[in-house]
């Protein structure tokens, strides 16, 4: 079955077309990996995805499970299943991240028409997710982000994704700013969600995170295009010779 | 033109001036005197520096308000979230219907050894009051120049003296209500002698265009200790003016939180002297206006003595067309070394209409402080709003616990743990209704 079938798709930031038609199909179940330059555009790709303000679509079209992911507002892709761990992941300062995981998972669960978890049950599901991350008692009572370390941020994101458990997950660089603990820590959080009901798009710029997250298919994206589609054995490839071929403005 | 309604308290000082309570005395010389000063300089305009951004004069002569009646009977006191927000802790009430005592919906009995509450007409032979209600704090005058209007024409109010060292058991809890349409007039004294403490909640709650006119007085001993809460949640017809004027000898603290959940046009006052050493007062707020409403702080706090602290935090949402003043003045006299002064004031838009004008002052005579003043006015981070929506949580739902988590800071401050709960989710709740 098809997750994900985006097709032909124009984007444009401030005016700037940015991503300059893109294909792309993802089946339930499927890893894909998305490599490319600095300013390539997959940042924009998954911001569209998680319907942020600001990135206009002025051609194609994105289905999700079938539906018209357009048509969808922010919290009704997030509802639906769709999750973004962010590049940049966001400073929340006065709201704590244990008050922020339990609106969002019960937000998603009304929406879905799921009753909501109470306070204990919603406790007990945190620290057992959150234990195998090694996100800590104290990092949950503090504000959302704020005083994070940079691989702390990331581990939460992944955290908040095994919550959610989203159908389609997209993940922005989850291996930047990683330690090497960190990033076996983060594989082994990210491999424990594969399962054949969920799909995964991996945006990294590193062949060494696809070592632990084998992806199933490799894409690589330049100047708003995907130029190059392969098994795993691509980023491999990429890891020695470069973007150069792809006539990339490689950083 | 202000003429029709400061003629209507000349008036309504000269109908009453032989029933109002103190007529036998000092204070019926010093109503003369109040009323005077205040027919010489009318009610404040724009053009004073002090009232630059709330017309109380244009306010009150539009919204023609006639003294409030006396009501004696029967009267069903309000059920709101906000009347009922300090129900669940033990205190002393003392209730006020359009500005009038009464006792039959009070209840303050068994008090400690030391401690008095009285309602107005029964201290004012006393000394202490006189002191407290003859009291100037301003030398501008333009702000404390209301006082006046006060002086002249108050009916009722609570008087609290605690004696050397006693603690209050529980806290006094005064609840005004405006039943009907129309001014009241209250001056409430609080006397904490040496080393004395108390905790003062005060509630202000009215569906009518009436004016609360609300000047309240106090006096801390050497290291007394006051808390005082006040909310405020009046309909958006309503005007309020109160003015708290305090004088804090050494080692005294008084912090003061208020929270403004509805109001018309409101001005808060707050007069802090420190007259000894190692005092301190926290001078706090949080408030979320809509519509039209009008909310202007007005704050100055004078450290004519060395080695005291002062702390003053203001935080507020603004929807609708709403209007945010914050006023506020930290003098520093030239002997005043070691004086440690805060004063913050933030504030959110959520509309473009909404609007803050935002005055924090320092004037520093002396070289070894610490002083620190500062405004920001911003409204809610677009990239915030949409971290949160990309986890499933909807718009209006996401907007609210910014904002809440915004209010947080301040709603902090607030001096009593079981009424900052209350307070805190009394907030939430009026979010949750509230189509912000
Ligand atoms: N708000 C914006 N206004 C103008 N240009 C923008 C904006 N956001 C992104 N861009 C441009 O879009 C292009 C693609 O940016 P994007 O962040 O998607 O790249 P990326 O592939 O994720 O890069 P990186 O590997 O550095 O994360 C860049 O040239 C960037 O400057
Ligand atoms: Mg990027």
């Amino acid at each position: 079955m098809s997750m994900l079938e985006i097709k032909n798709l124009h984007v444009n930031v401030a005016g700037k077309e940015i991503l300059k038609g893109i294909d792309l199909s993802i089946a339930a179940g499927e890893v894909h990996a998305i490599m490319g330059p600095n300013g390539s555009g997959k940042s924009t790709l998954s911001y569209v995805l998680a319907g942020r303000g600001g990135y206009e679509v002025t051609e194609g079209s994105i289905r999700f499970k079938g539906k018209d992911l357009l048509e969808m507002s922010v919290d009704e892709r997030a509802a639906a299943g769709v999750f973004l761990a962010f590049q940049y992941p966001l400073e929340i300062p006065g709201v704590t991240t244990m008050t922020f995981l339990k609106t969002a998972l019960n937000a998603q669960r009304k929406a879905r028409g799921e009753e909501e978890l109470d306070a204990v049950r919603f406790l007990k599901l945190v620290r057992e997710k959150a234990k195998p991350l090694n996100v800590t008692d104290d990092m949950l009572k503090r504000a959302l982000n704020v005083g994070y370390s940079g691989g702390e941020k990331k581990r939460a994101e992944v955290l908040q994704m095994s919550l959610l458990e989203p159908s389609l997950a997209v993940l922005d660089e989850t291996d930047s700013g990683l330690d090497i603990d960190a990033l076996k820590t983060v594989a082994e959080g990210v491999n424990a969600l594969r399962s054949p009901e969920r799909s995964m798009i991996v945006i990294t710029h590193y062949q060494r995170l696809l070592d632990y997250i084998v992806p199933d298919v490799v894409h690589v994206l330049s100047q708003g295009r995907i130029v190059k589609t392969g098994g795993k054995e691509l980023a491999l490839e990429l890891e020695k010779s470069g973007y150069a071929e792809y006539g990339a403005d490689a950083a | 033109m202000t003429e029709n309604a400061t003629r209507r308290f000349i008036e309504d000082y000269e109908a009453r001036r032989e029933v109002l309570p103190g007529v036998d005395g000092w204070l019926s010389r010093h109503r003369e005197g109040a009323i005077r000063d205040f027919a010489g300089v009318g009610l404040p305009h724009r053009r004073l520096e002090e009232w630059k951004y709330t017309d109380l004069g244009r306010v009150l002569e539009k919204a023609g308000i006639e003294p409030a009646p006396l009501l004696e009977g029967a009267v069903l006191l309000p059920e709101s979230r906000s009347a009922a927000v300090f129900e669940t802790i033990d205190r002393h009430v003392l209730v006020f219907v359009n500005g009038r005592y009464r006792a039959d919906l009070s209840k303050a009995a068994r008090l400690p050894k030391g401690v008095e509450i009285h309602s107005l007409g029964d201290v004012l032979h006393e000394q202490w009051a006189k002191d407290l209600v003859e009291r100037r704090f301003d030398e501008k005058r333009q702000a404390e120049s209301i006082v006046d209007l006060n002086t002249a024409l108050m009916s009722d109010g609570a008087c609290l003296r605690v004696r050397k060292g006693v603690k209050l058991d529980k806290p006094l809890h005064l609840f005004f209500f405006s039943a009907d349409a129309g001014a009241s007039h209250c001056r409430n004294l609080v006397l904490l002698e040496d080393e004395a403490e108390a905790t003062i909640l005060e509630t202000h709650l009215g569906e009518k265009a009436s004016l609360a006119d609300l000047v309240l007085d106090i006096s801390l001993g050497v290291g007394a200790r006051l808390n005082h809460i006040k909310l405020q949640d009046e309909a958006e017809s309503s005007v309020h003016i109160a003015t708290m004027r305090a004088r804090l000898a050494a080692q005294a603290r008084l912090s003061s939180f208020t929270l403004t959940l509805g109001c018309g046009t409101s001005r808060g006052q707050s007069f802090v002297l420190f007259a000894g050493e190692g005092a301190e007062a926290n001078i706090d707020g949080a408030y979320a206006l809509k519509g039209a409403q009008h909310l202007d702080q007005f704050c100055v706090i004078d450290h004519a003595v060395p080695s005291c602290n002062s702390h003053t935090l203001f935080k507020g949402v603004l929807d609708g067309e709403s209007e945010g003043v914050f006023q506020g003045k930290v003098i520093v006299r030239p002997h005043a070394q070691k004086t440690d002064g805060r004063q913050m004031t933030h504030a959110l838009l959520l509309s473009r209409d909404a609007s803050m004008n935002a005055k924090p002052e320092l004037e520093i005579y002396a070289d070894d402080v610490q002083c620190a003043h500062g405004s920001t006015v911003g409204e809610l981070s677009k990239d915030a709003l949409f971290y949160l929506q990309s986890r499933g949580i909807p718009e209006a739902e996401a907007r609210r616990l910014l904002v809440l988590a915004f209010l947080d800071e301040a709603l902090d401050l607030a001096p009593h743990d079981e009424a900052r709960e209350s307070l805190r989710r009394l907030v939430s709740d009026w979010f949750a209704e509230a189509d912000i």
